[in-house]
């Protein structure tokens, strides 16, 4: 009964799919793929995709030291697949050299972007084996004691992407050090805590050696710091680990004195700390030494958050990805969704982060942490920042914010993502950063004017997030990023992002530099970002949105008019000279009777 | 007047659902059309008006602030009273009971609404949708479609509209017949023709075929049908009930075309259920929608629970079917349901916004709802619950057409010439009878009320209110502005319609708009637009003056006179844009012929003048209060 209706769909489908003239399609090796410096291609060969919309496409597969790039042979049918090594997760042979079945025979390639991706080969002589040891090496540099592709490319940009971020400068920007509120260089060589950034800002009654005795009661030595400071209230947001209070309910003096010196900077009447866990993990965490702050911190309220571990995370966009890849659940869409429950743990992290901001504008401190302080602290601070303060929402002052909020203060991006590492079911997995940027993403949907960059950075920022092009999300921590030289050795993807900004930013943004965003995380508003988690599916195609578009084209029509206005008004303070310019050339046309017709049908035309 | 046991109740609280915090004090007063809350605090005049006819229902419920009184109203809005006597509570609830219930369509606010407008006027506006010329924009009648006197006083059906276009070939006697053979006796007639390729929607209710029943004269008519699209030798039967639906109804003596019987026909179920499914799925939704903080599962289980948006797209699939079958295969169709008045009119008018850019301007739609909704008696007295009448006949038909066209604006942004407000205002108006256009349940029924004579439309309003209804986007130049709509069905691609349903919930509508950023800037486009030409003519009347001068001071040599007209001619804004915007001088001697450059401009500076032509609307924004008003909001709930 509905397939004439599902027929007439795929038809839509294939128009998307441009046909390209049969010549340019012979068996042709793929010289014309364009290749970063430094990349190489290392095997081509001829393979079926199992193309889980199309079906199987007959084409060529080139294999570089980057990328997996395959291109179809099939006129009718142009499928073209690039992918960055670095966004595979695992490699699998498919079937033996005995299988039985067409396209039985080949690899399956599970992707961290959500996809994956299977090749049909011949079964004759173990054609497979060549470029699965190769997918397998290269895919998983670090596992077989070769560079990550961030430290093998030379790119070449106009715009030096590390010099972004510079804890000092930003420090200063929000008014930092002032008379609450210091800088210190105690960290500087690691020494306090080995995933901290070297600059750290702290109150400025503390010294130095509580500051030891405090990171001796925290998790990891992750002591509170500050992330950001209120200008006109003084409330600041601080961040950090779980306190080490265990089973018996440890106290440290100097750790409650020094919460109170954080509330007393702006004599905040409570301070709030939000506990970023649901109170069970919370009290789980006692039996391993952790824990949370108790009745023993005065002056101080503590709110949990209810916001899932990594492992839930996990689970939950594992199964997102099963309902929409590669096909999209569609007799039970809604309930599919609700089962993954991954928009609802968008909306508890959103909220979380309504609820400090709205505590900080209203001139309270907060102290924001959860277990180790990498995970759902930095999804909470950032966040809370980027509604708090609108620098964060300009294209520098975002990236000013991830690289101060998730990569100075140790998100630990190697084990989250798993870089050139074979071990796909590592547990240290977890999409905590593609949360925040969808997070970020549902922000932009509720305030569209209020950020200069658009969706495309974020697209761009989540697809580098694995590439391993870059050397911006490489490594757990400062620390080991200097070990790596890889200020040195790599290039930033802020120096890509900066050196060609204008497809990154949003028409629509209009700077209010002093608004405070209050998204509401509401299901009514929250949706699935469908342009990134069903991007493969080649019913949403990405196209510029026509919005967008027109918005463009409105204003560069406003811009071509206040010019010509601009011209006119030039022109209109000394009209003489023009009139009788004008009417000199009417003078010399005279002489020339044929011209003036063909000028006035130019512009009867219009009329 | 005499329903109206109480004027006037004081200090009466008006809760605010979203925040309590913003409860309003104020006094209620009944009208004999309205209900009229009026705040009482601070000085500010704050008035809520409420018509009668929007009222579905009236209840008491307990809450924490003492008993109130709770309004449920037919587009969506909820409004508390907390009324402190429980007297005077009773008192307007059976007064509004029964306000809100009119028992015959005389007391209906239509009647009662005068505007101050002229007989002549009042009958100009009523000619303002008018079915005749749209067949003949469609090109009929032609060769293959003529139009037919036989229901011209509705003999044949009377549910029908007087004026039908048959097939040529169709004979009295075979229509004659093949109504006899069809539910209300509405037998196959035209919906839509389109004239590139003479493939035509037919509509009909079911045939009478119970299990084994058949009828010549009935099988003519779709032999008849077929004939009139020479190029296809097949005609597709669309069925739009669930397969199951169909078979009962054979039961009862109706039922559905046997293949075998009718000559090159194609039948096709599309499973869009009926009115008391639809009735229930949108109750269900509304339930989530009122709740007032929705987990993501009670929310999204919730949606999928009511079925609302799986109905919505059985009827875009079955649209999409038919728009398929017209313009890619060329094949007719005819389309049917049971009576042939709700999903036929569904399926019909949403296939027609698919295939034909008319259907998606301003006009076309007022059109399109004028042809496949109104005249063909879609039964908006009973549908519509405007009368105190059947439940089980009270459906939300429409609403679902509303929101497929909603949907489809979604999807194809550029492609609609008019806003969501536009679509949320006929929704208003569909319910509150303020016009005569959705009164009675066909043809009929308004010309025995004198419809046209005793109220007004709804369509000149829309229309003369025209600026606060253009889509931003809309360019008639588009791509997506021409030819046919193929809409995606997947269910990720159906949203929940906020605008519509949580219409009156502030809170939760989004405080910044893309809508409002375009709008404001083609303001500002337009006022340049402005600013630029009144540059321009006092430019012109300089050089006028310039050139009459020059006229006396040149010879009266011939030349000169050929030339004269020429200049005249020169003498438009455009030719001083260009000249004047040719930065430098023109070599002495050159001819005055435009550049590449100047031939550039000017086109360009065309081509936008074109871009306005949308935009005599330029009237100031309709929104522009509205934004200002969600900004303070931002604010506040920034502060």
């Amino acid at each position: 009964m509905a397939s004439p209706v599902s027929v007439y769909n795929s038809n839509s489908l294939d128009s998307h799919i441009s046909s390209v003239s049969r010549d340019s399609l012979k068996m042709e090796p793929l010289t014309d793929v364009s290749l970063l410096p430094g990349e190489d291609g290392v095997i081509e060969k001829e393979v079926i995709y199992i193309c889980p919309f199309n079906g199987p496409v007959k084409g060529k597969v080139l294999i570089t030291n980057y990328r997996l790039y395959f291109r179809s042979s099939d006129a009718d049918l142009m499928v073209t697949l690039d992918v960055p090594l670095g966004a595979i997760s695992r490699v699998e042979k498919m079937g033996g050299a005995s299988s039985r079945g067409e396209n039985s025979y080949g690899l399956d390639i599970t992707c961290k972007d959500m996809r994956n991706l299977r090749f049909a080969l011949k079964q004759e002589g173990h054609s497979r084996r060549d470029i699965f040891d190769l997918l397998f090496r290269l895919a998983f540099p670090l596992s077989h004691n070769l560079h990550l592709f961030a430290y093998v490319t030379q790119e070449k940009y106009e715009e030096n992407g590390w010099n972004v971020y510079k804890a000092m400068d930003e420090l200063r920007r929000q008014g930092l050090p002032n008379n609450k509120w210091r800088i210190t260089f105690i960290n500087k060589s690691y020494e306090l805590c080995d995933t901290y950034p070297t600059v750290l800002a702290v109150p400025y009654k503390c010294k130095e050696e509580d500051l030891r005795r405090v990171a001796a009661f925290r998790s990891r030595a992750r002591i509170p710091v500050l992330s950001w400071i209120h200008r006109e209230n003084q409330a600041v947001i601080v961040r950090c680990s779980q306190p080490l209070v265990g089973m018996s309910g440890k106290r440290n003096k100097d750790d409650e004195r020094y919460l109170e010196m954080i509330r007393e900077a702006n004599d905040t009447p409570k301070l709030t700390i939000f506990d970023a866990r649901p109170s069970v993990n919370a009290v789980a965490n006692k039996a391993t030494g952790g824990g949370y702050e108790g009745d023993e911190y005065q002056n101080a309220e503590l709110v949990f958050l209810d916001i899932q571990n990594i492992h839930v995370m996990r689970e939950s966009l594992k199964k997102l990805k099963d309902i929409v890849y590669p096909n999209v659940e569609e007799s039970h869409w809604l309930s599919s969704l609700e089962s993954t429950h991954w928009l609802e743990h968008i909306k508890l992290v959103l909220s979380g982060a309504i609820q400090v901001a709205d505590k900080v504008s209203t001139g309270n401190s907060v102290v924001v942490h959860c277990s180790d302080g990498w995970d759902r602290t930095a999804q909470l601070t950032s966040l809370a920042m980027l509604m708090l303060d609108s620098h964060y929402r300009t294209l520098r002052g975002f990236e000013v914010l991830i690289e101060k909020e998730w990569i100075s203060f140790g998100h630990k991006f190697a084990s989250r993502i798993g870089h050139g590492d074979k071990n796909h079911a590592d547990q240290d997995r977890s999409p905590i950063f593609v949360q925040f940027i969808d997070c970020v993403w549902q922000m932009t949907k509720q305030f569209p004017t209020a950020f200069e960059f658009n969706e495309r950075l974020l697209l761009t920022i989540l697809d580098n997030l694995y590439s391993c092009r870059f050397g911006t999300f490489l490594y757990n921590c400062e620390s080991a990023r200097d070990q790596h030289e890889l200020r040195i050795k790599t290039v930033s993807l802020w120096s890509l992002v900066n050196s060609k900004t204008d497809i990154y930013l949003n028409p629509f943004y209009t700077p209010e530099p002093n608004m405070v965003l209050c998204p509401v995380a509401s299901m009514r508003h929250l949706e699935l970002w469908v342009s990134y988690y069903i991007r493969w599916n080649p019913r949403i195609r990405q196209q510029q949105s026509p919005v967008e578009q027109r918005y463009k084209e409105l204003l560069a029509l406003r811009d071509e008019y206040l010019k010509k206005l601009e011209e006119l008004q030039l022109s209109d303070s000394s009209p003489a000279p023009r009139v009788a310019h004008n009417s000199s050339t009417s003078n010399t046309s005279s002489s020339n009777s044929s011209t003036p017709s063909t000028h006035c049908t130019h512009l009867q035309t219009p009329f | 007047m005499e329903h109206i046991r109480l004027p006037k109740v004081e200090h009466v609280k008006l809760l605010d659902r979203v925040s309590p915090k913003k409860s309003r004090v104020g006094t209620l007063y009944l009208t004999a059309t309205h209900s009229i809350f009026v705040e009482s605090e601070d000085g500010v005049r704050n008035e809520t008006w409420v018509l009668h006819s929007l009222v579905c229902g009236v209840e008491k419920q307990a809450s924490a602030s003492g008993v109130s009184l709770v309004l449920h109203c037919k587009n969506f809005q909820l409004l508390q009273f907390v009324i402190p006597e429980e007297k005077d509570l009773q008192d307007i609830l059976l007064s509004l009971q029964r306000l809100s219930q009119p028992e015959s369509l005389e007391e209906l606010y239509c009647f009662a609404y005068k505007p101050n407008v002229a007989a002549e006027e009042r009958q100009r506006e009523w000619d303002f949708v008018d079915l005749r010329s749209e067949y003949k924009r469609m090109g009929l009648p032609n060769a293959h479609w003529k139009l037919s006197p036989v229901n011209q006083n509705y003999e044949v059906s009377d549910t029908y509209p007087s004026e039908l276009f048959v097939p040529e070939s169709a004979t009295p006697p075979v229509i004659a017949g093949s109504s006899k053979f069809r539910s209300r006796g509405r037998f196959p007639t035209l919906s839509y023709y389109n004239k590139d390729n003479h493939a035509a929607v037919c509509r009909s209710s079911q045939p009478l075929s119970g299990f084994s029943a058949r009828c010549l004269e009935d099988e003519q008519m779709l032999g008849a049908v077929l004939r009139s699209n020479p190029r296809s030798d097949v005609l597709y039967v669309v069925d739009t009930r669930p397969k199951l639906n169909a078979i009962a109804n054979r039961a009862a003596g109706k039922g559905y075309e046997n293949e075998d019987n009718y000559s090159n026909i194609k039948f096709q179920f599309q499973g869009i259920e009926n009115i008391h499914v639809m009735r229930n799925s949108q109750q269900k939704m509304l339930e989530v929608c009122e709740l007032r903080t929705p987990s993501v599962s009670d929310f999204l289980l919730g949606l999928e629970g009511s079925g609302w948006l799986k109905h919505i797209k059985a009827v875009l699939d079955a649209a999409v079917f038919i728009a398929k079958a017209v313009s890619e295969e060329g094949v007719s169709v005819l389309v049917h349901c049971s009576d042939g008045w709700d999903r036929t009119s569904q399926v019909c008018s949403v296939s027609s916004v698919l295939l034909d850019p008319h259907y998606r301007t301003l006009k076309g739609f007022m059109v399109l709802i004028e042809k496949d909704w109104i005249s063909f008696g879609h039964k908006f007295t009973h549908r519509c619950n405007h009368l105190l009448g059947d439940p089980k006949e009270v459906s939300p038909i429409i609403d679902q057409f509303l929101e497929c066209v909603w949907q489809l604006t979604e999807q194809f942004p550029c492609a609609f010439e008019f806003n969501e407000r536009f679509l949320i205002t006929i929704h208003h108006h569909i319910y509150s009878c303020q016009f005569g256009n959705f009164i009675g349940n066909n043809e009929r029924d308004r010309q025995q009320l004198e419809i046209e004579k005793r109220t007004h439309s709804l369509w000149s309003y829309l229309w003369s209110n025209r600026a606060e209804f253009i889509n931003p986007l809309y360019r008639p130049n588009h791509s997506q502005t021409q030819g046919v709509l193929r809409p995606s069905t997947a269910p990720y691609c159906f949203n929940f319609w906020r605008g519509l349903y949580n219409r009156f919930d502030r809170g939760v509508h989004p405080r910044q708009s893309v809508e409002d950023c375009l709008r404001t800037i083609r303001e500002e486009t337009e006022q340049l637009e402005d600013q630029l030409s009144s540059h321009k003519q006092k430019i012109s009347k300089l050089e006028e003056r310039k050139w009459s001068v020059s006229v006396n001071i040149f010879d009266k040599s011939p030349t000169a006179w050929i030339f004269a007209p020429d200049l005249r001619l020169a003498n438009t804004p455009q030719d001083y844009t260009s000249c004047v915007l040719t930065s430098s001088p023109r070599p002495a001697g050159g001819s005055p012929v435009l550049t590449p450059h100047d031939l550039n401009l000017t086109t360009s500076f065309n081509g936008s003048d074109q871009e306005s032509g949308v935009a005599d609307l330029s009237a100031p924004s309709p929104f522009s209060e509205e934004s200002a008003r969600d900004s303070d909001e931002a604010a506040n709930s920034a502060a």
